[in-house]
């Protein structure tokens, strides 16, 4: 029990490592679901949901429009209450008391436009960190540089363009350094070249044993992921590794895309 | 305690003083009102000094109401509300820190418009500044949690100015501002007793025309208290992050 509490103090990846270790199975569960089910008013927006995801990997939820990422993201970072099943991140339901070891990327840049990027990140820093000044500036200086717009950090978000947001945006929620990290859409508008940057930090934090849950509709990101949940109104059509999807197609060479429209004509059949 | 408040309200100070605009619009725009009504006043010597704190008041009422309720509804429709929800910040916090934050700039208004109404515009007053303020400040506090709790029920900025004619406009006809509440027929003076300006205007008109100290209009300090303490709990309790209603 002690070796837990310990493990839930931000800023303690090592910690997390060896807990995992002491825990004896191969891997933590960083977040579960099981027969979750979400409605707005009458509508089903999540079907029945149930998944495992183990810590330190990156998770891809992918889907179209509407598929109902955004509602589980949601739903994970304690926004939402789902009205059917259950729901724990990090083994605990998620609410005010879990947000602390949660980074959260919304899909549209929650930013306020009046501060510079700095600012805003500061602010983020504040909100998470124990306000301890020094450490909490330089923590405030290695995201900002980690997104590259250290040069730029006392420019407005006004004077920013869209990609530029994204970025400040994923600053703010990796500045208190959490153990998970949930990011909705966080590749929308950036360029390819910052894509892969994106993807490599992403690498990074999975080593230091962060799980980063990632919703996305390009299969482009869904291949940098370790595991896979295919998403379809509501509902969850297919979950593994990128590879595993690919080969249930039977198809040699077949690419995530194909694996995906192989799962929805499935799921029609039925 | 609520160090977090702290943190949100010395956020919103930063983000009003990097917007020279808006800062520049708090502080001309009550002295050009000010002026404006004072202008429409030359000829009746006397009547504006009558007038005056019952429009102190208003002014404090509809500005406090209105610099929140704008700024609180962007919160809303720009996600910046629904982050902050997603993090360790309680929603007490966040109606503190609002409050903590538009307060000074409602205070700094206040303190312009009533020191330029008594010094600028040399209307006479009786009672002391500070009793005034310390009302005014009451006042205020409502307000801004006015503010924040009827931005809940707009979707958008041309929704929440809507509600000046709807919540602020009522009050100020049924105050006792236009015609002398007695003179008005007992719905409307029923109606009256449930609306804070009612309170505000004649504890100003109490303090300023007729020399009464805090404790004299007590009352109308406590129902005015009562207001402000229950409006925020409410709107503490009902905080939602997505706007509509």
């Amino acid at each position: 029990m002690l070796v837990l509490r310990f493990c839930l103090i931000p800023n303690h990846f090592p910690c997390i490592i060896i807990y995992n270790m002491i825990g004896g199975e191969s891997q933590q569960l960083a977040v579960e679901a099981k027969n979750t089910s979400f409605f707005y008013g009458k509508l089903k927006v999540l079907d029945n949901l149930s998944f495992r995801i183990p810590a330190g990997i990156s998770y891809g939820l992918l889907g179209p429009n509407g598929a109902g990422k955004t509602t589980l993201i949601r739903l994970l970072v304690g926004l939402l209450t789902s009205h059917q099943g259950s729901i724990s991140v990090l083994g605990r339901v998620p609410s005010r008391q879990t947000a602390h070891l949660i980074g959260y990327m919304p899909q549209q840049p929650s930013l306020y436009n009046e501060l510079s990027i700095v600012q805003n990140v500061d602010f983020f820093a504040r909100i998470y960190l124990k306000d301890n000044g020094n450490e909490r500036s330089k923590q405030v200086e290695e995201a900002v540089k980690l997104v590259g717009l250290w040069e730029r950090r006392n420019d407005g978000i006004m004077k920013l363009s869209g990609g530029m947001k994204q970025r400040v945006s994923l600053a703010c929620a990796i500045v208190h350094n959490p153990p998970l990290l949930f990011l909705d859409e966080p590749t929308v508008g950036l360029d390819p070249e910052l894509r892969v940057n994106f993807w490599e930090h992403f690498a990074g934090l999975n080593k230091k044993g962060v799980t980063i849950i990632i919703s996305s509709h390009t299969m482009d990101d869904a291949a940098h992921c370790d595991r896979l949940a295919f998403m379809r109104n509501g509902q969850l059509i297919a979950e593994g590794t990128p590879n595993d999807l690919r080969q249930a197609t039977g198809k040699l060479g077949a690419s995530l895309e194909d694996a995906f429209l192989y799962f929805v004509r499935r799921e029609e059949k039925k | 305690m609520h160090s977090q408040a702290l943190i949100i309200a010395s956020r919103i100070i930063k983000q009003v003083v990097r917007d020279r605009r808006t800062l520049g619009l708090i502080i001309v725009v009550p002295i050009v009102v000010m002026t404006l009504i004072w202008l429409s006043f030359p000829e009746l010597p006397g009547t504006l000094d009558y007038i005056a704190p019952a429009l102190l008041a208003t002014l404090a009422l509809f500005f406090g109401f209105l610099l929140t309720g704008i700024s609180f509804l962007r919160e809303r429709s720009q996600g910046t509300l629904e982050r902050l929800m997603a993090s360790p910040v309680s929603r007490l916090d966040i109606v503190l820190g609002y409050l903590l934050g538009f307060f000074l700039f409602a205070l700094l208004q206040t303190l312009i418009i009533v020191l330029f109404t008594i010094y600028a515009l040399d209307v006479q007053y009786k009672g002391d500044l500070w009793q005034i303020f310390v009302f005014q400040i009451i006042v205020l506090i409502g307000a801004i949690n006015l503010g924040i709790f009827i931005s809940a029920f707009a979707r958008n900025e041309f929704q929440m100015v809507q509600f000046i004619p709807l919540i602020i406009l009522p009050q100020v006809f049924l105050c006792g501002i236009l015609w002398p509440l007695e003179q008005m027929n007992d719905v409307l003076q029923w109606i009256a007793k449930f609306l804070p300006l009612t309170y505000a205007v004649e504890g100003m008109r109490d303090i300023m025309v007729y020399g009464k100290s805090l404790l004299d209009v007590g009352f109308d300090l406590a129902v005015l208290a009562a207001f402000a303490v229950g409006i925020s709990v409410i709107t503490a309790l009902t905080l939602r992050h997505s706007s509509g209603g």
